[in-house]
């Protein structure tokens, strides 16, 4: 047993915090957040030069050839930065589906220019419910006898108002059960009958409404089989959802860290506030909470690593990774103070952040419900 | 990253599975905490303790010369975690003896104590069956302030005062004592020295205190003019409030194994009941509130799962947990209380039924929990102490007090 990173992990890791405490300081992150574009091209071009974009593909596609452990660890250094762009919703969202369900032809296509950085994807999966459910999934697609045509709308799908791609999940049969006759398309974002709009979120983070109106997609523009689209969502949501909920222990730590450095620092009753014990003890359960997360975290991720079946703990990590990401960030504005409740104090940024990693593929509740499920329930 | 146990802890789970089936068949199931209770229920963690020492187990992590295996930090994660969860009794003993006292004579005792004490310990045998008499009427979180004297005189201390909260007292051969042999020192932390004392001097009086699960596990001690002989004296006379944070140590590591592998038994004993209750119709298994409610508490107990590896592990690299004891031990509590709470929720009214009782549901062991909860939490260390300690050794905030 070794709960440490490994060598190569551990050079990734500083490598990665060198670089986004430098690039991506919080008052570029809170400029990113009313920028139209809300990501930094020049940025994103050095993280494509550090390989980051193409970290786990193989070397014939332009990448690293690293593994998914190590993208853990880098999904850790951007959540600790809360750094923006469409690095999740391309990387793990999208590539990930591509590098198992893809055809060659497709890898080739598709991987290699978004390990380059000159192709941006999102996943546009989620609809008006606003929930991560196969029976929530209305987005159609019918085929014309040459091509598929996709009607439908999709919500919170991010940062789609600047990419390149979107993959699309629609229903191309109703009968059966939910989670069958679901198809994964591959859509030009700038193609005919696809409109975006932002929706304005409270973390300006890039999530759009995306409507399709007689949108054309070849036959072979699917990622996996016709029919198999809920499979392949499962297989990118297990990962995905790992990734993010390594990003968001990332941001739980340095929440804790500023939260008690603040404690050290801010001094009332002629005392800093550290040594008084209701804020001890807040701090306490907050390393608790943190350090708990980060250790389901790479369980999850390493029994998925292992290939042993690993959903039970991906909706462990998941469940805590809601619940403890909205607590510390609560529990470090209390601490703060009045300080941590401006636009002008880092801890603010993450608070705002909590919703959007909540409901992205599952919130508390359906993960409860797959862990009570995997309990024998 | 890498979680996996090797495959001699692979094994040792397997045996444990079986010494539980073949020792444990038809006895009532009692928790690690209330062994000392009931005289037939002491009868018989003492004939399992035997057998776990024979097994090799009982002090597995011991140095041979000791009686023990050299057991790696994960075979007695495993073997705590299992035994535990299969709910051997005898594992602990009164747990003084197992838990610090062996250690720390191997540490910090003299030859001849370790000679004279320790394999008994490791035999399972009643001689090595100690209690702890550290906490007083004025001294419970404010530890170093104990007022119990100790007057050197010849080659004898005299020992005066009061002890409380004094767990298996009434079982225990001897009682590994922090007593007061400066009482002139500068500072309540400098005068402070460790005892052996033979429970059966002169002088020493046990009264009894029941918990309020009708348990028998604390007693009070008093002291009459207890001769103890110096070579009793364990480690530097005087400084024994250092010793003593060392013990303590002991202590902690295997609280979230321990309570863990307890607790992971109590939940799947409560799912298992929601799934042949029926109500409206349909199992409570189906209820989404009962779901939801137990979703949360395995979700828990993961996390004091992987606490317990973490300690482990970081043990296993020859380090020293400090903070990370304290943390298992406060989290350790929230688990307990919540899944105590959840699980009383759910058998419902019967959860106020004697845990002995023929009516008891859950064979007694939800109302067991719930009974038992708020001592362990405070066992040990409150929970404020342990955040206090945590807070200054982790997070290195300012002491409060």
């Amino acid at each position: 047993m070794d709960f440490d990173f490994n060598e190569q992990q551990n050079m990734l890791k500083t490598m990665a915090r060198d670089f986004l405490v430098n690039e991506c300081p919080k008052a570029r992150v809170r400029e990113l957040e009313t920028d139209q574009k809300g990501y930094d091209p020049e940025m994103w071009a050095k993280m494509v030069e550090l390989g980051w974009l193409g970290l786990i593909f193989p070397e014939q596609y332009n990448g690293t050839g690293a593994d998914f452990l190590d993208l853990v660890v880098l999904m850790e250094e951007m959540g600790r930065n809360i750094t923006p762009g469409p690095f999740f919703s391309t990387v793990a969202m999208c590539s990930i589906p591509i590098l198992k369900f893809g055809t060659a032809a497709q890898k080739a296509k598709y991987l290699t220019p978004i390990a380059d950085g000159k192709s941006i994807w999102s996943l546009a999966l989620t609809e008006k419910s606003g929930r991560f459910e196969a029976a929530d999934i209305t987005a159609h697609a019918e085929f014309d006898g040459k091509n598929y045509i996709l009607n439908g709308e999709k919500w919170f799908v991010p940062y789609a108002h600047i990419a390149d791609h979107l993959l699309v999940l629609c229903r191309t049969e109703k009968a059966g059960s939910p989670e069958s006759g679901l198809t994964l398309f591959v859509v030009k974002a700038a193609g005919r009958g696809v409109k975006m709009e932002l929706i304005p979120t409270i973390a300006g983070d890039g999530q759009c409404r995306v409507r399709f109106k007689n949108v054309k997609a070849a036959r072979s523009d699917t990622i996996g089989k016709k029919g198999d689209g809920w499979k392949v969502i499962s297989y990118m949501a297990q990962r995905a959802t790992v990734l993010k909920c390594a990003e968001v222990a990332g941001a739980c730590q340095a929440v804790l860290e500023m939260t008690q450095a603040y404690a050290k620092d801010r001094t009332q009753f002629d005392k800093p506030i550290g040594s008084f014990m209701a804020i001890q003890h807040k701090l306490v359960d907050m390393l608790t909470d943190v350090e708990g997360l980060q250790y389901l975290v790479h369980y999850a991720a390493w029994m998925l690593s292992t290939g042993a079946k690993a959903d039970l703990y991906i909706s462990q990590a998941k469940a805590k990774a809601n619940d403890v990401y909205q607590r510390v960030c609560v529990d470090g504005i209390k601490i703060h103070g009045a300080i941590g409740f401006t636009m002008d104090h880092d801890i603010g940024c993450y608070f705002r952040r909590v919703k959007s990693s909540e409901f992205m593929l599952g919130d508390t509740d359906l993960h409860l419900e797959k862990i009570a499920a995997g309990i024998g329930l | 990253m890498d979680f996996k146990f090797g495959e001699k802890e692979e094994r040792l789970r397997v045996e444990i599975r079986a010494f539980a089936r073949a020792e444990l068949s038809g006895h009532s199931v009692i928790s690690g905490l209330e062994e000392e209770g009931r005289d037939e229920d002491w009868e018989f963690t003492m004939q399992i303790s035997r057998k776990l020492s024979q097994k090799g187990w009982l002090t597995m992590a011991w140095p041979k010369e000791y009686g023990g295996q050299g057991a790696s930090p994960f075979e007695q994660l495993v073997y705590i975690d299992e035994a535990s969860y299969q709910g051997i009794p005898g594992t602990t003993m009164g747990v003084s003896g197992i838990g610090w006292v062996g250690q720390s004579l191997m540490l910090f005792g003299s030859e001849e104590q370790r000679k004279k004490y320790i394999p008994s310990i490791a035999a399972g045998e009643p001689d090595g069956v100690w209690c702890t008499a550290y906490s007083e009427p004025n001294a419970g979180s404010d530890f170093a302030n104990i007022q119990t004297k100790a007057i050197k005189t010849g080659d004898e201390y005299i020992l005066n005062g009061q002890k409380i909260w004094t767990s298996c007292a009434h079982r225990a051969r001897w009682c590994w004592i922090a007593v007061r042999t400066d009482p002139g020192a500068q500072k309540k932390q400098h005068g402070i020295s460790l005892l052996i004392l033979d429970m059966k001097s002169p002088g020493i009086t046990i009264k009894p205190i029941i918990n309020f699960a009708g348990v028998h596990i604390f007693n009070e001690l008093f002291f009459d003019n207890v001769k103890v002989p110096v070579t009793n004296l364990v480690g530097t006379e005087n400084r024994g409030w250092y010793h003593l944070m060392q013990s303590l140590a002991f202590e902690r590591h295997s609280i979230a194994p321990q309570f863990g592998g307890m607790s992971r038994k109590i939940l799947e004993a409560i799912v298992k009941y929601t799934r042949e209750i029926r109500y409206n119709g349909t199992t409570l298994a189906k209820d989404p509130v009962v779901r939801h409610k137990l979703a949360e508490r395995a979700l828990e107990l993961e996390t004091l799962k992987m606490f317990s590896y973490e300690i482990t592990w970081k043990m296993s690299k020859g380090e020293i947990p400090i903070y990370e004891a304290a943390r298992n031990k406060a989290y350790c509590d929230l688990v307990m209380q919540r899944l105590a709470t959840t699980g009383s929720e759910i058998i419902g009214a019967y959860s106020q039924v004697d845990m002995w009782s023929k009516w008891a549901k859950v064979m007694g062991n939800v109302t067991r929990l719930y009974m038992m909860f708020p001592g362990i939490s405070i066992a040990g260390g409150t929970d404020e102490v342990q955040k206090n300690i945590v807070g200054q050794f982790k997070l290195g905030l300012p002491r409060a007090y």
